[in-house]
């Protein structure tokens, strides 16, 4: 089953290293959470896109087609609710709520697809060295990567199941909100278990392998960080501290928005 | 003075929350560079056995444990898991859950990386143990897109690359077809040849063990026996009363009043015709004759597939386009290497996949038209594990669940529970919890809560995985039954001794294609095309067709012995 998200390419963006591009990513935040206005976020998000386009990860995206879409609407119409302004559209929708509620959907938006492209560019474990030389202990980097390995398999076996009892007759359409969560049930109880026996089993298999038998262990994968990652923090990192100024001198905020 | 690699004193052991010990006093001593197998049913404590070797018992695992098992000098009580890892590496049956890197290289790499093997040593590592295994080709994949049987050799590349001292593998196999079966005992025998490693592997299949030094028998948490292969193998009657499959050509020849019977194809063909021995050649055609006569009853199409294909939406090409024609009331066994598309071609017999070229038809109606909720109640489909279907707390529910959703009166529903029940042996069970039933005792639970709808079809996938010889042919004789009283049967397996004792028709299927179609008889007599389909019949019908004729069971033969 194809669930997984990396993409076996061998693009510039595959090529950095992955502490560039979690700080990349870090960098992204900041930049984008800043800013109460939707303009003022377009060059950030230019460049995320860009990303996206050198990393040939547009294929994840579509993936996720349902999931953008409904982040979307429910963005736009929600965030709303969260903040108020003096030239009101109608009901609760004012002009500056909204270009708020924008701004907001672009920055959840934005942040799936920069986490996109780090997932789409980075193996599970450099994603963990990356993390580890950044100063995360490895238990803990270890114990990430797994749970981000769960989500396949586990997105696999709910397929299986999902075939397996529809072929006993369960239709997942229809009927009303309780109604369909109780049609749940037959896939959730499975997937659970499942998983608990495979975890197990995962859990012996990594005892067995030496998992923590020395204080120190070694590395197979190397990580070196090269010219283009230096100068891609170094652009990266001046691009953020010119946001962070631009905002502390009271630019991309909207006049008149009330926040709750 | 002998040289010790394993020495297991007194050793006994309950799981925490279970009643009867898995290990009751176990005391076993194994020489370095040996090869031992571990055979006995489910719950013969095999397993915990293996787990006891590298202290994932006491360690990992809750429960009380008395006596000792001393590794290499390690005492397992003393030394932890990941200390033991030095010297005993573990290899499981479920190579899905075992595999946890991105690539190859680097799941190679996870062991040795833990006990900080320089950089250089872990790639040269690398590269020995892959070439070991036949991975080499491999090595930038992700393991995910290996098949099953690379998987599991990707599993013991793995653990070698540690080095250990002593290598235990928990059926290996159990998974795999047979020829990937062959390839894992390829590996193994290489590793016999060497002095420096002890082997200690629990398997089921009795045609792979050949090889071992010594067998170790095993039931219910005791040590039956341990003896040479040669001798074990040849005790026909204690193999089956403990629950293990006795190969079909000594079975043959202690039938035929043997003392020292012949165990390989090779030393079955001499002794066969030392006696002068000759199979009648009018008794096999009048069997072959019956067989035919009794296929032909059958006349009516249930399933038909005409140009069958199947894309999957990433682009992988499950079916070729396939032509096949199931009749009501035959007994099918569907056969291929691991990945052939044979699962797939079984997902269209019930609606749950959609021809994205050709179609397939039920009752001459295509499954488009019909959709999985209408056919599900004419085509039942088993699951192979049956824990990706059970969710209820008692088994009643479980069995009633599909009932339910087609709002049968709940009088209609007790009964036909208590009738499905009754037909996988499960009566009186109504009330017990089915997570809390052994492996087969789910499955049968499975194949019950599929009966109650009264399906006219019974699609079975891989019936018989992880289940013990008499569990295997318990579940068999009761499809078998079914099948007698009607009911069509198709199942898609990796065991052929289960397809020669079984079905009436097999199809074989490669790359997507049919490779090969016929009475069971046909097709096994085809021992050269069933290779390329990576296949190969069990060591009694190689055994017959040696002698010129296909036969399918030891008492086929007898059946046919010419009495002159």
């Amino acid at each position: 089953m194809d669930t997984e998200l990396y993409l076996d390419y061998n693009t510039v963006i595959h090529r950095l290293d992955p502490r560039t591009k979690l700080i990349l990513f870090a960098y992204a935040f900041i930049g984008l959470v800043l800013y109460e206005h939707p303009l003022w976020m377009v060059p950030i998000a230019l460049l995320i896109l860009l990303q996206t386009a050198l990393a040939r990860a547009w294929i994840n995206l579509w993936r996720l087609r349902y999931l953008l879409f409904l982040l979307t609407v429910w963005g736009i119409v929600l965030w709303n609710l969260f903040a108020s302004g003096d030239d009101p559209i109608f009901w609760f929708v004012s002009e500056q709520s909204l270009l708020f509620s924008i701004a907001r959907t672009i920055l959840v938006l934005m942040m799936i697809v920069s986490g996109v492209n780090l997932i789409s560019t980075t193996r599970n474990e450099e994603l963990v060295l990356g993390l580890i030389k950044l100063g995360l202990p490895y238990r803990v980097g270890f114990a990430l990567s797994t749970s981000l390995r769960l989500v396949p398999t586990t997105a696999a076996s709910l397929q299986t199941i999902a075939q397996a009892q529809r072929s006993r007759g369960l239709d997942l359409e229809g009927g009303n909100i309780l109604e369909r969560l109780r049609k749940w049930l037959p896939l959730l109880i499975p997937v659970f278990i499942s998983t608990i026996r495979s975890t197990n089993i995962f859990g012996m298999a990594l005892e067995s392998k030496g998992f923590g038998a020395r204080p120190d262990r070694t590395f197979y994968l190397q990580t070196e960080m090269h010219r283009l990652d230096w100068i891609l923090l170094i652009v990266g990192g001046v691009i953020t501290v010119v946001a962070v100024y631009l905002n502390l001198l009271g630019y991309g905020d909207i006049p008149g928005l009330q926040r709750f | 003075m002998t040289d010790l690699a394993i020495t297991i004193q007194d050793l006994r052991y309950r799981y925490r929350g279970e009643k009867t010990p898995a290990l009751k006093g176990i005391t076993l001593a194994v020489e370095r560079g040996e090869f031992l197998v571990l055979m006995g049913a489910s719950e013969a404590g095999k397993s915990t056995l293996v787990a006891s070797l590298n202290g994932l018992i006491p360690h990992y695992h809750r429960g009380k444990m008395k006596g000792e098992v001393v590794v290499l000098g390690r005492n397992t009580q003393e030394y932890s898991v990941a200390q033991m890892a030095e010297v005993v590496g573990l290899v499981f049956q479920d190579f899905e859950a075992q595999l946890f890197s991105t690539n190859v290289e680097l799941e190679v790499a996870f062991g040795p990386e833990n006990f900080a093997v320089p950089r250089e040593e872990i790639a040269r590592r690398i590269d020995e143990s892959l070439s070991y295994v036949g991975l080499e080709a491999f090595r930038h994949r992700s393991p995910s897109t290996l098949s099953g049987g690379q998987k599991q050799k990707l599993a013991i590349a793995s653990v070698l690359a540690m080095h250990p001292q002593v290598l235990a593998m928990d059926e290996p196999t159990t998974d795999l077809d047979p020829i990937s079966k062959l390839g894992i005992f390829e590996i193994t025998n290489e590793l016999r040849k060497r002095n420096d490693i002890t082997l200690i592997v629990v398997e089921h299949e009795t045609e792979e063990v050949l090889n071992a030094d010594r067998i170790a028998l095993f039931h219910e948490g005791e040590l039956i026996k341990v003896g040479p292969t040669r001798e074990m193998l040849e005790d026909v009657a204690l193999l089956e009363s403990m629950g293990v499959m006795p190969l079909g050509i000594p079975r043959f020849f202690k039938t035929m009043g043997f003392e020292k019977p012949p165990l390989t194809v090779e030393e079955g063909v001499n002794a066969f015709q030392e006696r002068g021995w000759r199979i009648s050649d009018a008794k096999y055609e009048a069997m072959v004759a019956a067989e035919k006569a009794d296929l032909a009853k059958l006349k009516k199409p249930l399933i038909q597939c005409r140009d069958l294909k199947h894309t999957y939406p990433n682009g992988v090409e499950a079916l070729r386009g396939i032509d096949m024609t199931i009749m009501q009331g035959d007994m099918v066994a569907i056969v291929g290497q691991n990945g052939s598309g044979k699962t797939t071609l079984a997902k269209h017999f019930n609606a749950l996949l959609m021809p994205t070229e050709g179609e397939v038809l039920v009752h001459g109606e295509p499954t488009e038209k019909q959709g999985v909720f209408k056919i599900g109640q004419t085509v039942g489909y088993v699951f192979q594990n049956p824990d990706h279907q059970i969710f209820s707390e008692t088994v009643f529910d479980e069995v009633a669940f599909s009932l339910r959703l087609r709002k049968l009166p709940e009088a209609e529903i007790k009964e036909r529970v208590a009738e499905a029940l009754t037909a996988v042996g499960l009566a009186g069970m109504e009330e017990d919890d089915p997570f809390s039933m052994t492996k087969s005792g789910r499955q049968r639970v499975a194949v019950a809560s599929v009966l109650a709808a009264r399906p006219e079809v019974l699609i079975l996938d891989e019936p018989t995985t992880g289940l013990d010889y008499a569990e295997q042919r318990g579940l068999m004789d009761m499809v078998r039954r079914l099948n007698q009283e009607g009911s069509t049967i198709i199942f898609v397996t990796h065991h052929m001794w289960v397809v020669a004792e079984y079905a009436r028709k097999v199809y074989v299927i490669k790359d997507g294609k049919m490779f090969l179609e016929g009475t069971t008889r046909e097709v096994f007599a085809q021992e050269d095309k069933l290779k390329e389909a990576f296949l190969r019949p069990p060591h009694f019908v190689q055994f017959s067709n040696r002698l010129g004729k296909t036969l399918l069971t030891p008492e086929e033969l007898i059946q046919c012995l010419d009495d002159a």
